[in-house]
């Protein structure tokens, strides 16, 4: 026993320590699956030389991380996969503004306003149904699952999943509280308790014909497509008349840490994942759509210009957050 | 008071106050918390949170006795073809972390899973698989995955204490059931009590089944207001009420056992194990074997199987290597450190009984009770605050150290549990035999406990391995252990590629299992 310890204490002072990063590296605290970073980051490192430690995390927990850290932090940038997120960052006063040249090519419904925060990728809230399913065609908006015709025939995540609290919150700045939380009220006389916890789940389920739609990321049923070709699954654009919202939009993003000490290289990372190249591999790698104008999505997606989107600024997923969070808890959503 | 015990003192009250750096965040926290949310607390989800957290936490402890006491009994009483298969088979679901049993009970419960498909070919078609979540899945993923803690502590004490009073006890005309029921079982009340303890403190602690499995406990319900809403003020006055909570159960279960001690004679004989009789092998075999089945044997199995698809995909490289050494790393380090640590607490309390030992001990279990995520930013803001330095340039000790405090509980449980059973004239004789309180420590006291001290180790280092939301805050940047990248991608919804990860991890307890296992048997 006496050894174990003694090697213990032993190799505690022998653990050498972890010094700050070098130079020519970039630190990233990423909430974004590091499948769908690594193969952009590697292209870049390949490109500039410039190597790029990614640091893992649940996007909340990073920030807080970051809040805490303040001037401590070893981290030059951040990157979530929900605006929301981002949001709260800057309004945290946790990033640096990054220079107008950078950011310009991206709208300006898709950044912070302050430059704070950039959207790379855009992922849109959309309906995936069952081909075979009957009596279903009525289904045009995302408030028409509140319809009591849908009672057990519809699929959604629980409610504190990132995607759906940033898509209730959309849904209440274009159609109004009230309206909003009817519909999150009808939701949930058709779902009782049974929610899914993962997109993918409810995508399987109307594919075996278990539910007849669900609300999802567009990127959830070409997932599920790439797997199954055969399987029995349309995709929905949901609200596209005159009198209509649009579809509910969200950004993964980057941002660059107010203490970073790599300022250069982390400008140039940002103007990497902005680039045409940039742009179409960190999109591609998930399905999801180039925020920069003009770049061509996945092949199997529909075009963005093909659909009409709502019009709420990204940053109102993190003003709002609070305030949707509220509403979801009011309307008692499992 | 004998000078060993001041200095005793001073050195316990110092690991108390090492441990006690979460709490006075989460008081410091919740004292900024205003009045009229508290009361919007108390009025809304406080009631349901407590039943919810309380009915779990007592649902859990009745399950871990159920599967626990039985099969403890049964190895330590009866010899059996299989018996150390079967001792192995109680044990090894430690290895599995709470998020993998959940993660994988939702997929084998899935209709083309495993049991789905078993579930179907049985009912048919249209039948209901019964689902995972809520309550009776958190309920039964956390019994799986701790009633091992009952077992053991159960087995070494009922393979250690004297069979003479139950021979005495059969000489005075009792029935074999009167045995089981006024005499073992009251003599194991102890190592139940113990054992229980650490059960409870998972739960209420746990985060990874109740959260795959979406049952709204405090731990849950205090992540959800940290990372939702970033309001770190509502996150700790709901920790707070948490600590209170287990504070208040850990003393209760103090005030039911506080006159029991038994103290195991040093000259008693080995225990004798009776040799069971063929149809007696099969019924311990059943149990046994239904058991091991659902909370090892299946979920390894389809790790195995997962892995084995992700290897022929090659998708498995030697970064796998990597994040085994760092997590035995860490989780090695915790555990020497938690050894050390526990022990002043644990023979200060063992050595004196008085209201500040009583206290020690209980503010010693404190970072066991409160939600990773919460400990972690506790340690943060403590470092950053106090030691910026350290915070630069730290690397793994920030996340040793949340470990250590994490875990420390653990490590006092079981040096308590075994320094209890040490008569005191064993040591009374080294002291009259001219040892000094050190020598008497060092060549008296710490090799008869040499048992706990090892499961002292083994228990925090397996914990420390499994770990994960304060090692996904405080680990150093880049550094990934394995129960990191089973989060890392089981978040993305890449269940498949979470199985080697997960595999590695169980692997990684073995050695650690093996040596207490040896140490426990070297000792009958």
């Amino acid at each position: 026993m006496k050894h174990v310890i003694f090697l213990g204490l032993l190799f505690s002072i022998l653990i050498p320590p972890f010094t700050a990063n070098a130079a020519d590296e970039l630190i990233v605290y990423s909430g974004r699956s590091d499948k769908f970073i690594k193969p952009v980051i590697k292209v870049f490192t390949e490109q500039t030389g410039i190597k790029v430690i990614l640091h893992s995390a649940k996007s909340t927990a990073l920030i807080n991380k970051l809040r805490l850290e303040s001037k401590h932090t070893k981290a030059d940038l951040f990157i979530s996969n929900d605006a929301g997120n981002l949001q709260i960052g800057s309004d945290q006063n946790l990033f640096m503004a990054m220079p107008d040249k950078t950011t310009a090519i991206i709208p300006d419904n898709l950044r912070a306003a302050d430059n704070t925060w950039v959207g790379l990728s855009a992922r849109a809230r959309v309906l995936v149904v069952n081909t075979n399913a009957k009596n279903i065609d009525f289904v045009d908006s995302v408030f028409d699952l509140a319809n009591p015709k849908l009672k057990d025939r519809l699929g959604i995540t629980n409610s504190t999943n990132e995607s759906y609290i940033a898509g209730t919150t959309v849904y209440m700045l274009a159609a109004g509280r009230s309206a909003t939380k009817d519909w999150l009220t009808g939701m949930k006389s058709n779902v009782g308790s049974s929610v899914f916890n993962k997109h993918s789940k409810i995508v399987k389920a109307v594919a075996q014909g278990k539910k007849d739609v669900g609300l999802v990321n567009h990127y959830y049923i070409y997932r599920h497509l790439a797997k199954h070709p055969n399987a029995p699954i349309r995709i929905v654009l949901p609200d596209q008349k005159d009198d209509q919202i649009g579809i509910a939009w969200n950004v993964a993003g980057i941002a660059i840490s107010k203490y970073t000490t790599h300022k250069e290289n982390a400008i140039k990372l940002v103007e990497f994942l902005v680039s045409q190249t940039g742009q179409k591999l960190f999109a591609e790698t998930n399905r999801e759509y180039p925020t920069r104008p003009n770049i061509a999505s996945a092949p199997e997606v529909p075009p963005a210009s093909s659909f009409k989107v709502a019009k709420v600024p990204m940053y109102e997923l993190g003003k709002k957050r609070n305030a949707t969070i509220d509403l979801i808890e009011e309307a008692g959503m499992p | 008071m004998p000078k060993r015990l001041v200095s005793l003192n001073t050195l316990s009250g110092a690991v108390v106050t090492f441990a006690a750096i979460p709490l006075i965040f989460v008081v410091y926290n919740s004292l900024l918390l205003p009045t009229e949310k508290w009361f919007v607390f108390w009025s809304g989800r406080l009631p349901e949170l407590l039943w919810n957290t309380l009915s779990l936490a007592t649902v859990v402890s009745i399950g871990s006795l159920l599967l626990a006491i039985p099969s403890a009994w049964f190895i330590a009483r009866r010899q059996f073809p299989g018996r150390s298969i079967a001792t192995w088979l109680m044990v090894l679901p430690l290895a599995i972390p709470t998020y993998v049993f959940a993660h994988i009970y939702t997929a084998l419960l899935e209709d083309d899973g495993w049991l789905g498909q078993i579930w179907i070919g049985i009912f048919g078609e249209h039948a209901i698989i019964p689902e995972p979540y809520g309550f009776g899945g958190a309920a039964s993923v956390l019994s799986m995955a701790s009633f091992s803690y009952v077992f053991l502590m159960a087995r070494v004490s009922l393979s250690r204490s004297s069979q003479t009073l139950e021979e005495a006890a059969r000489i005075q005309g009792a029935s074999s059931w009167e045995v089981l029921t006024r005499i073992t079982l009251p003599l194991l009340r102890p190592a139940i009590a113990a054992g229980l303890a650490v059960v409870v403190l998972h739960v209420l602690s746990d985060f990874g089944a109740v959260s795959m499995l979406r049952f709204q406990t405090f731990t849950l319900s205090i992540y959800l207001q940290m990372s939702g809403r970033f309001d770190f003020q509502g996150a700790a006055g709901l920790s707070f009420i948490l600590v209170i909570l287990s504070l208040t159960f850990l003393i209760l279960e103090r005030f039911f056992r506080k006159r029991q001690r038994y103290y195991a004679g040093s000259q008693t004989r080995a225990v004798r194990i009776k040799q069971a009789s063929p149809r007696e092998t099969l019924a311990i075999w059943a149990w046994i074997g239904v058991i091991a089945l659902f909370s090892f044997l299946l979920p390894l199995a389809w790790m195995v199987a997962w892995s084995w698809e992700a290897w022929v995909d090659k998708l498995i490289g030697s970064e796998f290597l990597t994040y085994s050494r760092n997590s035995i790393t860490v989780a090695f380090i915790a555990g020497c450190l938690a050894v050390v640590l526990a022990l002043p607490v644990a023979l200060y309390h063992t050595r004196k009984r008085s209201m500040l030992s009583n206290a020690y001990l209980q503010l010693s279990s404190v970072g066991f009770v409160l939600p990773g995520p919460v400990v972690a930013l506790g340690i943060m803001t403590f470092v950053i605050t106090l030691l910026p330095g350290v915070y630069t340039m730290g690397g793994i000790s920030m996340l040793v150290m949340a470990l250590v405090i994490r875990f420390l509980p653990l490590s006092v449980q079981s040096q308590e549990s075994s320094l209890q059973q040490l008569t005191p004239s064993i040591e009374q004789a080294g002291r009259v035999l001219g040892a000094g309180p050190f020598e008497n420590l060092w060549r008296v006291t710490l090799p008869m406990i040499r048992t706990g001290l090892t499961t002292a180790f083994v228990l925090v280092f397996i914990d420390a391995l499994k770990e994960l939301p304060a090692t996904l805050l405080l680990r150093p940047t880049g550094f990934d252990t394995l129960p990191v990248r089973i989060w890392i991608e089981a978040s993305e919804e890449m269940l498949e590629l979470a199985a080697p990860a997960a595999l590695m991890l169980v692997a990684g307890t073995l050695p650690a299992l093996w040596i207490m296992m040896r140490n426990e048997k070297s000792n009958y």
